[in-house]
């Protein structure tokens, strides 16, 4: 049974892992076209890909995408979270439902929605478009990492903050954000990692000039099947690695500095 | 009573406009005078500290602190420090951080602050934990730079909500002599929310009883306690026996208790006889009988709790229970199943209205 279980997760794990096991030697290999197992190794893919304006501007437009879309999902998403969290009014579950929609319709669907939509306000392969676009699907997981933590943060403090002689506005700016930050972090980072992967509608909505680094993928992928796609997985799945795990190893080392002394 | 200082005229709170958790409070208060606000949960206590600090509207009422309404004013313009019973310390500020709050708020000079701050860590004995997070310091550390946090200001009032709730014992009683102590120096006005009556009995200048939404009795503890006005009011505060009493002669001071028999009272002028009262009798005012003893009574020993220095005795005097508390020496005879004759100094009973038989007093 033991042996079984410790079977089943390896398996699992081994799934899970094999895709990184073959995209990340391609992307160090000398094949024109993607191959494995890659008959030779060099880094000249690499400097391809730094070198090329065809990738580096999809990466760079994809990173100030996510960017804004991070900023604006917060701005939006912070409010819309205490109004539901700690007030009562009518139509609240109504209001609960529309941020969660994102999450419930298909994104072809969605895509197919804002094409035409975007394309009747004139924003079709805009940056305003595709961010506007991003940060409506980036609002549920911001929402709910967001109330996730107003929930647990104790109220008390800001009743403190009041007593002490702190007007509402101070109130949030030195104590409901410095002791939530964490919680903003996340939510950004949530909204930024949802821009930066995202596909389906990039690819209906975004044209030449701002085309993301996934569509780029998967136009070269279709067309040359270049290596610098491995190259760019690479360093896609080592850069949200550390986004990922960084946070955790920090938190787990400042616990350990805080730990309640004798 | 000097002027007051605190007026609670009228007060009350409704949450949905049609049950009231307050119900018409009036209450004053003298300028450095140590408030305490007894019940149950939900008898109002917490609701009316939440009043006056502001975070709650009142929906009739008014409260007036020196003279001036602040009924309207927004708490962070009503200068009142309030100690939480979690304490509420902020996470990212250290013991100092935290002291140093109110002031960075009220824009005093950093030097100033930080002087005013560290001299109200010393009043409560934290200097040495200045630079610590809250998380690094104990319970008891917590509450000390709540309370520092609270009076830096120098407050109109200060609202202590069950501050020592979270407290073990020892730790508590050691945290009321010193609130009392810090309270006297700085001659605040104070109101202290609790529900623990031997808190209330050690702390206060004065008691104020509260169930339902309203005010029962307000006075000095010695008051509530020998006095108290009803038989809520008797058994919230202190150990009791309440006996239904018939008064046979009120003007002499006559009485009879079923099971019993008759007994003296103190004298009712004005009371019609035939008429029902509860009488009050503190287990540690009854003794045991001595030659030619007033008032006295069998009582059929059930348990006998040794303290110590006292033991309580639970049991019967003809249909109606009974506890008495004897010194420790004089109860080392006593067991239980044995039958003992009890009696009691008329002075030292108290007469209040009837209770009717579903459990509220009659009045």
């Amino acid at each position: 049974m033991r042996l079984a279980l410790i079977l089943l997760g390896a398996v699992v794990l081994a799934f899970v892992a094999t895709p990184l096991l073959i995209v990340v030697p391609m992307s160090f290999s000398t094949a024109v076209s993607l191959e494995f197992p890659p008959p030779g190794w060099w880094t000249g893919y690499y400097a391809a890909y730094f070198g090329d304006a065809r990738w580096t501007k999809p990466t760079l437009n994809s990173l100030g995408i996510a960017a804004a879309v991070a900023v604006l999902t917060v701005a939006l998403v912070t409010p819309a979270t205490f109004a539901v969290v700690r007030h009562r009014f009518v139509g609240k579950g109504l209001v609960n439902l529309a941020l969660m929609l994102p999450l419930a319709v298909p994104h072809i669907v969605m895509a197919i929605g804002y094409y035409a939509f975007l394309a009747d306000i004139q924003l079709l392969q805009t940056f305003p478009g595709i961010i506007l676009a991003h940060t409506a699907l980036s609002v549920p997981m911001a929402f709910l990492v967001l109330s996730a933590n107003l929930k647990g943060f104790d109220r008390g403090l800001e009743r403190a903050a009041l007593s002490l002689g702190a007007s509402p506005a101070r109130t949030f700016l030195h104590v409901t954000l410095p002791v939530l930050w964490p919680g903003f972090a996340a939510a950004a980072l949530f909204a930024f990692v949802q821009s930066f992967d995202e596909t389906v509608v990039a690819l209906f909505i975004s044209g030449r000039d701002t085309e993301t680094l996934p569509r780029k993928m998967f136009d070269s992928i279709r067309t040359t099947a270049d290596p610098v796609i491995a190259v760019v997985s690479t360093l896609l799945f080592f850069a949200v690695a550390v986004l990922v795990i960084v946070p955790v190893l920090w938190r787990a080392a400042s616990r350990r500095r805080l730990e309640p002394r004798p | 009573m000097t002027k007051p200082y605190l007026e609670l005229q009228g007060l009350s709170k409704s949450y949905d406009g049609r049950t009231r958790a307050l119900d018409g409070v009036d209450l004053t208060a003298a300028k450095g005078e140590f408030i305490t606000f007894l019940g149950p949960s939900g008898s109002g206590k917490t609701t009316t500290l939440m009043l006056i600090a502001g975070f709650e509207a009142a929906s009739a009422g008014e409260i007036l602190v020196d003279g001036a309404p602040i009924t309207h004013v927004p708490p962070h313009k009503r200068g009142i420090g309030i100690v939480f019973q979690n304490y509420a310390l902020f996470p990212h500020r250290t013991a100092l951080g935290n002291v140093m709050f109110p002031l960075e708020m009220r824009k005093v000079p950093k030097t100033q602050a930080v002087e005013k701050a560290r001299a109200m860590l010393a009043l409560v004995g934290l200097e040495r934990l200045a630079e610590r997070h809250p998380r690094e310091m104990s319970g008891g550390q917590q509450q000390r730079v709540a309370l520092a946090r609270a009076l830096v200001f120098d407050p109109a009032l200060l609202l202590l909500d069950e501050p020592l709730g979270a407290l073990d014992k020892n730790l508590r009683e050691q945290l009321q002599i010193e609130i009392k102590r810090i309270q006297r120096s700085l001659g605040v006005t104070t109101i202290f929310v609790t529900h623990d009556q031997s808190e209330a009995m050690a702390m206060s200048d004065r008691i104020v009883v509260f169930k339902g939404g309203r005010i029962q009795q307000a006075g000095t503890p010695l008051e509530i306690y020998n006095r108290p006005v009803n038989d809520f009011v008797a058994r919230f505060v202190g150990d009791s026996n309440l006996l239904p009493l018939l008064l046979t002669d009120p003007t002499a001071g006559i009485g009879e208790i079923a099971g019993i028999g008759p007994v003296r009272v103190p004298a009712q002028p004005g009371r019609k006889a035939g008429e029902a009262a509860t009488l009050l009798l503190r287990p540690e005012g009854l003794g045991l009988a001595g030659e030619g003893a007033i008032n006295t009574c069998r009582m059929q020993v059930e348990t006998v709790v040794h303290y110590g220095d006292s033991a309580l005795l639970v049991g019967h005097a003809g249909q109606t229970a009974l506890r008495a508390r004897l010194p420790g020496l004089v109860a080392q005879g006593i067991t239980s199943n044995m039958e003992i004759v009890l009696s009691w100094n008329p002075a030292s009973a108290h007469l209040m209205p009837a209770v009717m038989r579903d459990g509220f007093q009659n009045s």
